[in-house]
């Protein structure tokens, strides 16, 4: 009882009753606090360990979804694009006769090239442009009509009349195969123009390469010289305008 | 007597370390409530403007893109991080047995926090925000945030080193991992994504998306683990029902958590692993969710009656049902086959934040507020209408935000899907949702508004000076679960003011 911690300091500095009912007034929600026990010790159930496993079964069940992780041609899967819908309705356009296509983009290319002196309906004005509706030059041999185009033409037209330009500005700047081949073809079927063939891709790009071996290339050609030198139709295999043509590739469609 | 003595001089000390963190506890969690106030109003906006664009389309700071981040930032920054230091604070004290001896410095940290957060929520609605989910304030914000933090949490981890006994609470094993995690995830993201630029763009996304998960998982969810382990304990009476359970989910969420987040970018350039990855560590957080909520429910469900009656209690089981749910729809949300692809673009990752930050955690910390609250103000709440109001309110308005979020998602995703049908048929899909979350999140704004109001009330000491604690217990005839009526200013039971009627 003589050593100072064995014994409380109750009566020297702490009134318990009074000390008690202090902290119960002040502190009350303090006071009537519960202790924090020691944690129970019941072992982890099996019905929690079974649920616990099933959804371990599911993320490795998601993480297989990754597939080859850290080979590297399977990193980038292709599957980023997506899959085909069933039905392939919406796999682009669909596909179109070649006339069609081939006009389709022939018509771009002419009202941005060609309408601003030809006329939108192709009918020229009569004295400073030629018509090409009706024209013998644009029904004729496309090998012809085709280096008018690219190279231009100066002094007169196939009907032997002179227009008051004079000259017509070569157009085949930036054109490609692709945009020849539609431009030939909308022109010698549109307008009441009927050729009733298609100009193929292979047609114009024959097309381009003879006009960049002429003997006066960087020239507009004369009549003479068409007549004299390309009057006979484009190489190149002929095609049925009514087979299917994808709109956008321009390629032939596969055979449904 | 000595244990008589023994216990006056422990409840002394409690009662003292309660009385030294008055001021910043108080001052967190009043000032997130206002925020979470706030935060909703926005989230009202901009929830009414997914179904009606027309609403407030005058006024330039108010459009979808500036409140919608606005919203998120103040419900993160402003309410989940201030409660969260309020509780942390206040749980590393008590459970250390150390009085606080900085309060004024924490008080003032609070400020330039609050101040930090006020100056970024102006940006993102002056039009300077980052663009980055739950980056959004300024960059110049979240260094300041980053200094401030250290300054509010330092002395926790300073009680903690000095604690009497070497016994560790579970609640502090989450409190550490929280006080530790949270930097981790902080600056990692933000010096990635702000700060060293060489990366690629698209896994500054990325980043970013793990970032939200590791601020949820590795922040949130252990400071509201730790007030939840306080509370259910203290409340009952009864001990942790299992200490292995206990164990497996902290260790289960320290192990996985840090690899969630990445499945946001699924199909996204960038390593091809890393979303299933993520997908795979969200699904399993079902494990952790799963042993903390049956820990928990186990330790309290046991004494219903006690459910029933303590706020505190009925909103920590709240919120322990509310991590049930998120670590279900963590599994459920996240299998690459069907509902990943479904959520990704959706409202469902909206519902999936709303179920984190509010069902769970908020609900936690309301819990925990209930609790904290009377003992540091020695005063008693005003009204149990008031909290049972908040209560209900809060609960009917957040399964309606979460549930009908995560539902109206997988129906939008679903519409998303239909690539060949116009993309306003999936847009249209949600209208309905959209509508019903408005009038939600208007329960909610009405709860909260109200709980604001009774919590400033507390602060400025106008409770009830009452021994009884303010239990909710519905009452008949005419006497009150608080004691007598009249009984406001007794003495409790055995001082002479309550013998004296």
């Amino acid at each position: 009882m003589s050593v100072p911690n064995s014994k409380p300091d109750l009566d020297e500095s702490i009134n318990v009753a009074e000390a008690h009912g202090r902290i119960i007034r002040e502190a009350a929600a303090t006071a009537r606090e519960k202790r924090i026990a020691d944690n129970g010790r019941e072992p982890v159930s099996i019905g929690l360990i079974v649920v616990i496993g099933i959804t371990g079964v599911i993320a490795g069940g998601i993480l297989g979804h990754g597939g080859d992780w850290f080979n590297y041609k399977t990193l980038f899967k292709p599957g980023y694009v997506r899959a085909e819908a069933p039905g392939g309705e919406d796999s682009g356009p669909k596909p179109k006769p070649a006339i069609e296509v081939l006009s389709a983009r022939g018509a771009k290319l002419y009202s941005a090239k060609c309408a601003g002196c030809h006329g939108p309906d192709a009918k020229g004005d009569g004295s400073n442009y030629p018509a090409l509706a009706g024209s013998k030059r644009v029904l004729g041999n496309t090998d012809a009509l085709a280096m008018v185009i690219l190279n231009g033409l100066q002094g007169p037209t196939s009907s032997g009349k002179t227009y008051g330009a004079g000259l017509m500005p070569p157009q085949g700047a930036g054109m490609g195969a692709e945009d020849l081949a539609g431009l030939l073809t909308y022109i010698r079927n549109g307008f009441g123009n009927t050729s009733g063939d298609v100009v193929t891709v292979d047609m114009a790009k024959a097309a381009l390469d003879i006009s960049g071996k002429r003997a006066k290339a960087g020239q507009p050609s004369t009549d003479a010289e068409v007549m004299a030198e390309h009057d006979k139709a484009l190489p190149g295999e002929p095609l049925d305008p009514q087979i299917m043509m994808d709109p956008v590739t321009l390629q032939l469609a596969p055979a449904p | 007597m000595s244990s008589t003595a023994q216990s006056i001089q422990d409840a002394k000390l409690r009662a003292d370390i309660d009385r030294s963190l008055r001021h910043p506890v108080m001052f967190f969690m009043t000032s997130g409530a206002a925020w979470l106030a706030v935060s909703i109003i926005l989230g009202l906006i901009s929830s009414a403007k997914v179904h009606s664009p027309e609403f407030l389309s005058g006024c330039g700071w108010l459009t979808y893109g500036r409140v919608f981040p606005a919203h998120i930032a103040a419900l993160v920054y402003g309410w989940g991080f201030q409660a969260a230091f309020g509780v942390m604070i206040w749980l590393m004290a008590r459970l250390s047995r150390q009085e606080c001896k900085s309060a004024g410095v924490i008080l003032a940290a609070g400020h330039v926090w609050n101040f930090a957060v006020s100056i970024g929520l102006l940006g993102i609605l002056g039009g300077a925000g980052t663009g980055v989910p739950w980056m959004e304030f300024p960059t110049f914000v979240w260094p300041v945030l980053l200094v401030t933090y250290f300054v509010i949490v330092v002395w926790s981890f300073i009680q903690f080193r000095v604690r009497p006994s070497g016994y560790v609470y579970i609640s502090q094993w989450y409190i550490m991992a929280a006080m530790i995690w949270f930097p981790w995830v902080f600056i990692t993201a933000n010096l990635l994504v702000f700060t060293f630029k060489g990366g690629h763009p698209v896994m500054a996304a990325g980043i970013a998306a793990w970032f939200k998960s590791g601020l949820i998982y590795l922040f949130f969810t252990p400071v509201a683990l730790a007030a939840s382990y306080y509370l259910a304990p203290k409340v009952t009476g009864r001990p942790i029902y299992s200490y292995s359970l206990a164990k497996l989910g902290f260790w289960s969420l320290a192990i996985i958590a840090p690899w969630a987040g990445m499945q946001k970018l699924t199909g996204a350039p960038i390593p091809f692993f890393l979303p299933y990855l993520g997908a795979a560590a969200t699904a399993l957080l079902f494990i952790p969710a799963l042993a903390v909520g049956v820990n928990i429910l186990r330790t309290t469900l046991a004494n219903p009656e006690a459910v029933e009656q303590s706020p505190s209690l009925r909103f920590s089981v709240a919120g322990i049902i509310g991590l049930l749910v998120f670590g279900f729809a963590g599994l459920f949300l996240n299998l690459p086959g069907s509902s990943l692809k479904l959520t990704q673009f959706s409202l469902s990752g909206y519902g999936f934040e709303i179920l984190a930050l509010y069902a769970f955690f908020s609900f936690i910390m309301f819990g925990a507020i209930y609790f904290i609250v009377p003992r540091i103000t020695r005063r008693e709440w005003l009204s149990r209408r008031l909290i049972n109001m908040h209560f209900f309110f809060s609960v009917y308005g957040i399964i309606a935000v979460s549930v009908v979020a995560l539902f109206g998602g997988l129906m939008q995703g679903i519409g998303q899907e239909e690539w060949i049908q116009p993309w306003i048929n999936a847009a249209t899909r949600t209208y309905p949702y959209a509508i019903f979350i408005t009038i939600a999140w208007a329960f909610i704004l009405f709860s909260n508004v109200f709980f604001f109001l009774h919590l400033t009330l507390m602060w400025l000491r106008l409770g009830r000076r009452s021994s009884h604690p303010t239990l909710l217990v519905s009452h008949h005839g005419g006497s009150s679960p608080h004691g007598a009526e009249g009984d406001i200013d007794n003495a409790g039971p055995g001082s002479a003011d309550a013998h004296a009627h």
